[in-house]
């Protein structure tokens, strides 16, 4: 069992450490864009959630959700694996496989989206409220949009820590088989010895 | 307040040593950008992996590590 844990471990630390795509996450811009990408998805989710909340007649067809929900995973798939990626797996990988730089990273990445987590939920909390209110205390949801913006909620917990790791990721010190074998004049920069 | 800024001479003593960076993260069991950041000052060491580094380059600390700049090789001979 544990052979296979290990397998399974090793492919997975394999998979996030090769480089797939590089040139779409090899500077903090386009880190950025995809983790603008991922967030878009997850506002989709939002937006479908709402869908279901609205009245029927006011949102048009099914169609529409279907289309908001394809796009939304279109987005995503591919951008949650290449910030997987970019990140070396910070948020994906048990803490066992990250040394103590990234676990450092992991909590503040975690810490920022709790709190993003917990500004979310209080809006959420707040607009129920107020709907409750403005309709004489006779408010209700139906359960599909009360389906729909639990799955969104439980996504963007899923997916915030991830986003907000990349979005804070400096780039990373180029290799050095790109500025010649060590000892061999390689440039040597930074706040280091001279 | 004094600014939290650690300089090391780690590139120094890869270069010397002729050790690459993914060799040194392969010894100390950290990811082989840690290295990078460490060397470019951009992430400062847990007393651990700075006892673990100047160990393996057997060099007391104070030698890799230093809340000062380290001065220019040479600008002690005047």
């Amino acid at each position: 069992m544990s052979t296979l844990r290990e397998s399974w471990d090793r492919r997975r630390i394999e998979a996030l450490h090769t480089d797939l795509l590089p040139g779409w996450y090899a500077t903090r811009r386009r880190r950025r864009l995809l983790a603008s990408a991922g967030l878009v998805s997850i506002a989709l989710m939002w937006v479908n959630g709402a869908l279901f909340w609205a009245p029927k007649g006011d949102v048009g067809p099914t169609i529409v959700y279907f289309t908001l929900l394809a796009i939304s995973l279109v987005l995503y798939f591919p951008a949650v694996t290449l910030l997987n990626v970019a990140t070396r797996g910070l948020t994906e990988l048990a803490e066992r496989h990250l040394d103590e730089r990234q676990l450092g990273e992991r909590l503040r990445a975690v810490a920022l989206a709790h709190r993003a987590m917990t500004g979310l939920i209080v809006v959420l909390a707040v607009t129920v409220l107020a709907l409750n209110v403005a309709n004489d205390r006779h408010f209700s949801m139906p359960g599909s949009a009360l389906f729909q913006l639990t799955i969104a909620l439980a996504l963007t917990n899923f997916v915030l820590p991830l986003i907000v790791s990349a979005w804070r990721l400096p780039d990373p010190p180029p290799d050095e088989e790109e500025n010649g074998p060590i000892g061999e004049g390689q440039r040597i920069e930074g706040k280091t010895a001279t | 307040m004094p600014t939290e800024d650690v300089y090391n001479r780690i590139p120094m003593l890869r270069a010397e040593r002729g050790v690459s960076r993914k060799d040194l993260a392969a010894a100390l069991g950290v990811h082989y950008q840690t290295i990078g950041y460490l060397e470019r000052g951009e992430y400062s060491p847990s007393l651990f992996l700075a006892l673990r580094i100047a160990e393996y380059f057997e060099v007391p600390l104070e030698v890799v590590f230093s809340l000062k700049p380290f001065p220019r090789l040479g600008s002690e001979v005047k």
